[in-house]
This record gives structure tokens, C-alpha cells and sequence, in this order.
């Protein structure tokens, strides 16, 4: 724990987590090296079992890692996680609250605990869309405003760094898209958010880096637009596509099936076809999404790590 | 440390297991000491009534058939005067409330033994809560120092469970005093003293059960375990101890005795006889001082170093 802090946000060095049972060992993760720049969104992808909630868990002093270092905000955890907790909020995998409180006793309790007025857990509600359901019994929500309820939770402490472990599982798409322009505007305003999550589509369309993660090891990490990487391929729409394919493989190119090209010049598959005499009625260039990289990353990943 | 402990206490205050566990503490108390005044209240003029026509009858049915009263002259004359006088010493009676009879052997002990009961279990069930539904992680991301926590929570219970407990206990020898003076039976000099602090032993027993009660769940997480365990050893404790041998002076009701009343007795086999011992405070102290204190030292240890679920 000597290392000099750096701006990240989070970081995380050798971390590996051991489970033992009577059915053996298992190693959750392994070696996850971590590093979460300050400001913005950054997407923690990996299947299910693949080490992201019990990393979570680690970081929030929940979990002891066996091995590894991890510092929040530049301060090392577990050891001085008391001096940062005051900057995190999380929601680690379901939320979880006492069934018989109402919604707004379990944020005042919370909020109560760490000195906060009571006036910010009206503020918290409101922000999540609970106000008027927020004196009900926490047992009487549906998943969704339980979620609800978990993010308010986090917002309790004004934190400079979020971390939501699946938060959008169980709302309905009007939550789901109120959740994601949430976590958009926290992350422009200056607070980092940590999203764990494995629906891809809403990881890249909120997240400015990812960090992927499969058996417990880190697989990629990075901006969204370097993992997706820049496009190579082209369609090419054209009114005769068999002339064009030979062309196109005459004048060097490797083609598809369904006339899609790799090159990174795409201006030389317009002069080519041009000098045939074929003229293009489209030339798009066909992207790689955030769920092809993950597929192709976390290929064959045994769930729940090593045994 | 403090306003831990307050928001623990505000916590306990919306828990209504909890409160029903409390609210037993008092009204349980009160009903014994209802059924202590009522069976030691003084004959009432009907009553007296009654229990001379009994008499009369007794003594008529004697001069009938004195054979079988004993009753050997024929002379009715003196038939009646002996039968009269067999049955002269006949009185109404009933024992009058008496703090220092309740102290020792009466419903003293009993208060005890409810208070203890039932603030275990408000200790135990106030916490189970927390591991059964998961609320303790979302506490721990909110306060992460554990012992801390522990300790805020050990506050609340051992702090409420002793206030409770000192108030009951107070209330209890204070309405048998009360009572007392309205049925101008006398008391003696420095009895009520001893009551009250005979209660508050008993009220610092129960807290410190209650302490145990929640550092025992906060070790195995589980309400239904740490009744569980609570339920084995008070069963199998017994019967070990039984079957062992073990003297008098370790069983668990002797030491809960000492600590009560101050000291007590016990009896020791010596050669072919039973011979009296005392079993003085410090011992009952040391006993259950020692189970308290591992208990609570694997409850704080534990809690720290396993991961939270």
C-alpha cells in the first residue's frame, strides 16, 4: 500500500478473491488490475459470475480480498475506506432494506448515520420518483422502485463517486431510460460512476470507458470507442453485386458474402469499382458494437471463475 | 459513537418485534405482581365468615359421630367441649406479602428470569433483523468502521435492555412496598433497599443477557440459530452438568441466584453428609462474566474479518 496515488478514481492492483468451501476452492478474481479515471461513466462489464459484484464488494470493505491492493479516491481500502465512504455511494446487487420500514425510514435511518438532515432524503425521493409512495411499506415495492429506492439511498451523501451494481434491473423501459439520463447527467456533472452491468446497449450508450472482466480477470479496458475499435468494413451497395465482387477481389480486396469489404482505405474501393464502371449507390460503414467486442472477449468464460 | 448509537435506538424504536418484546418485559412483570398481591391479600370479612361456619359445621359433624373425630367419652357434654377445643386452634390463614419471602424463593426471581428471557430475545431479534434482510451490508456502506458499528448497536440493546429492566424491576418492589404500607404490614428496616437492589442486579443480569443475546446473533447471524443454541445448552447444559457431577456451585441457576440476592448457598457432599456453602456474588459474576466476554470477543472478531452478505 506504498504506491504513490494517481488520479483515478478507482484502483485496484493483483486484486484476487478467494472463496473456500468444502467443495474446494474457487477463485472469484484474479489479478484485476482496475483503473477508473476520475469523471464520466465507466461501464464494468463480464458475465454473470465473472468477479464484478464481489470487486464491488471488496472496494466497499464488504469483502476481503485475499491478495491485491485497492485505493479509492488515491487512499488505500479496506484500511482508510471510513475517510472516503463519505464519497461513495453504491447499490451492490439487489437492494437491500428492512421489508417492515417504509421507504423513507430506511433513507433516514441511513441518512440519520452519517449526520445528513432529514431534508435530504425528501431531496433523494424526489430525484428518483418516489414521492408519494416513499411512506409505504419497503415490502410493498415492486423491484423496480426498490431500485429506486437504492439509488436514492446512494444520493443520500452527495458522493463524488457512484457505484451501481446492475441498477436498472427490474424497471420497466420508462425507468430503465429515466435511470440511464440520471447516470448520464451525474457522470457530466463531475461525479464518477461505476456501472456494472451486463446490458450491453445501455452500457455504450452511457459509458465513456469500460472495463471488461471474464473469469475473474481483466479481458479489455479502455474509451467505448478504442474497445469497439474503428471500423474496417464497408457494405457496399451497388445495382449489380456480382460484377462488383469480382471487381473488388480482381483489384485486391477481401469481399463477403454479402458484399461487405475489409479495408481501411474505403476510397479505394470507390475508384475501383468507378474504373469498372459500377457506381455505388452506398458505402456504410458497418461498426462493431460494444456486444460483438464482449462476445468475442468473454468467449468460453467458465462462470464463476476457477476452481 | 453517540449519534450511532441514536439512530440504533430509533432503529429499535420502529421495530415492532422488538417493541412487543419490551412491551411483554413490562406486562408480564406486572401480572406476576398482580397474582403476588391478590394471593397474599388479607382475609376479607365474608371469607372470615365463611371459614367459622366451616368450623361450626366441623364441630357438629364431630359431636355426631365423634368416633371418627378421635373422640372417645360418651358424655355429650363433654363430646362438645372436646371437640370445641380440637378444633380451636383452626385459624384463617394466608401469608402476608412480605418482601424479603418475595426476595427469597418468591416471585423475585421469577421477574428476573422474564426480564432476562425476554430482553435476550429483544437483543437477538432486534439484530437477526439486520442479517435476515440484508440491511446490515447497506448500514456498512454508510458506516464502515465495523466495530463501530458493533459497538453502536451494543449500545442501543444493552442500554434500553438495562433501562427497562432497572424501571420494571424499581416499579416492581416499589408496588409491593406500596401495597404493603396500605395493608400496614410492617417492613422491615432496610428491606426495601435490599429489594430495589436486589432489582437492579437482577435488571444488570438481564441487560447483560441481552448484550449476549444480540453478540451471540451478530456471531452466528441468525435469530433462529442463537435461539437454537440458547435452547441446547440451556437443555443439554443441565444434563452434562448432571452427568458429570459437576457441584451444585456451577450450576446456572445457583450463579444467576448469587448474583441476584448477593451471595447465596449451596449444599457440597462431605463424607456422608450435605454440608452448606455460600456461593458469594463475585463467583456468579465470574461465571457468566467469562461466557459474556468470549462471546462478545468472537462476536466483535468475527464481525470484523468475515465478509458481510
Amino acid at each position: 500500500m506504498t504506491d504513490a496515488p494517481t488520479s483515478h478514481v478507482i484502483e485496484t492492483s493483483g486484486l484476487r478473491k478467494e472463496f473456500r468451501s468444502r467443495r474446494g476452492l474457487r477463485v472469484a478474481v484474479q489479478d484485476l488490475d482496475l483503473a477508473v479515471p476520475a469523471g464520466g461513466v465507466h461501464g464494468f462489464l463480464g458475465p454473470n459470475g465473472s468477479g464484478k459484484t464481489t470487486t464491488i464488494r471488496m472496494l466497499l470493505g464488504l469483502a476481503h480480498a485475499t491478495a491485491g491492493t485497492m485505493r479509492l479516491f488515491g487512499e488505500p481500502v479496506p484500511q482508510r475506506l471510513p475517510a472516503v465512504i463519505d464519497r461513495v455511494g453504491a447499490v451492490v446487487e439487489s437492494p437491500k432494506f428492512s421489508p417492515h420500514f417504509s421507504g423513507r425510514q430506511n433513507l433516514l435511518l441511513l441518512s440519520r448515520s452519517i449526520g445528513a438532515p432529514d431534508s435530504r432524503v425528501d431531496t433523494a425521493v424526489e430525484t428518483v420518483g418516489l414521492a408519494g409512495r416513499d411512506r409505504d411499506r419497503y415490502k410493498s415495492y415492486s423491484l423496480g422502485m426498490k431500485q429506486r429506492l437504492a439509488i436514492a439511498a446512494t444520493l443520500l451523501k452527495e458522493p463524488e463517486l457512484l457505484i451501481l451494481d446492475e441498477p436498472t434491473n427490474g424497471l420497466d423501459p420508462a425507468g430503465i431510460r429515466e435511470i440511464r439520463e440520471t447516470i448520464r447527467g451525474l457522470g457530466a456533472s463531475g461525479v464518477t460512476v461505476l456501472l456494472s452491468s451486463h446490458i450491453l446497449a445501455e452500457v455504450q450508450q452511457v459509458c465513456t470507458s469500460a472495463t471488461i472482466i471474464g473469469n475473474g480477470r481483466m479481458l479489455a479496458s479502455g474509451p467505448v470507442d478504442e474497445l469497439v475499435g474503428a471500423s474496417t468494413t464497408y457494405r457496399v451497395d451497388v445495382p449489380d453485386p456480382d460484377a462488383a465482387r469480382r471487381v473488388l477481389r480482381e483489384s485486391g480486396f477481401t469481399v463477403g458474402d454479402d458484399l461487405v469489404v475489409e479495408t481501411d482505405r474505403p476510397g479505394d474501393v470507390t475508384r475501383s469499382l468507378g474504373g469498372a464502371g459500377i457506381w455505388l449507390t452506398g458505402l456504410t460503414p458497418v461498426r462493431r458494437d460494444l456486444e460483438s467486442v464482449f462476445l468475442e472477449l468473454t468467449a468460453g468464460a467458465e462462470l464463476g471463475g476457477e476452481r | 459513537m453517540i449519534a450511532l448509537a441514536r439512530v440504533e435506538l430509533t432503529r429499535m424504536r420502529w421495530r415492532r418485534a422488538v417493541i412487543a418484546l419490551l412491551v411483554l418485559a413490562i406486562v408480564i412483570p406486572v401480572l406476576i405482581g398482580v397474582a403476588r398481591v391478590w394471593s397474599t391479600r388479607p382475609l376479607s370479612e365474608a371469607q372470615l365468615t365463611e371459614f367459622h361456619s366451616q368450623v361450626e359445621d366441623q364441630i357438629a359433624d364431630c359431636v355426631e359421630h365423634p368416633r371418627q373425630w378421635g373422640v372417645r367419652t360418651k358424655d355429650p357434654e363433654r363430646i362438645r367441649a372436646r371437640c370445641t377445643r380440637n378444633m380451636s386452634g383452626w385459624q384463617p390463614y394466608r401469608q402476608p406479602l412480605s418482601l424479603a419471602s418475595e426476595r427469597n424463593g418468591g416471585s423475585g426471581m421469577g421477574v428476573v428470569a422474564v426480564l432476562t428471557a425476554l430482553l435476550l430475545l429483544a437483543g437477538t431479534t432486534f439484530v437477526g433483523h439486520d442479517w435476515n434482510s440484508g440491511s446490515m451490508s447497506n448500514q456498512l456502506l454508510f458506516e464502515s468502521r465495523r466495530r463501530r458499528l458493533w459497538a453502536a448497536k451494543a449500545l442501543a440493546v444493552t442500554g434500553v435492555a438495562f433501562a427497562l429492566a432497572a424501571v420494571v424491576s424499581t416499579a416492581y418492589w416499589l408496588g409491593l412496598w406500596a401495597v404493603m404500607q396500605a395493608r400496614d404490614l410492617p417492613v422491615l428496616d432496610g428491606s426495601l433497599a435490599d429489594s430495589l437492589l436486589y432489582g437492579l442486579r437482577g435488571a444488570g443480569f438481564a441487560a447483560a443477557a441481552a448484550l449476549g443475546g444480540y453478540a451471540l446473533t451478530m456471531l452466528g447471524r441468525s435469530t433462529v440459530a442463537t435461539v437454537g443454541v440458547l435452547f441446547g445448552v440451556s437443555v443439554a447444559g443441565g444434563i452434562v452438568l448432571a452427568v458429570l457431577g459437576i457441584g451444585e456451585q456451577w450450576q446456572p441457576q445457583k450463579n444467576v441466584a448469587a448474583i441476584v440476592k448477593d451471595g447465596t448457598t449451596y449444599y457440597e457432599q462431605a463424607g456422608n453428609d450435605y454440608a452448606e456453602r455460600d456461593l458469594p456474588i463475585w463467583h456468579g459474576i465470574g461465571y457468566y462474566g467469562v461466557a459474556l466476554v468470549a462471546t462478545v470477543g468472537a462476536s466483535v472478531v468475527s464481525f470484523r474479518l468475515r465478509d458481510v452478505p
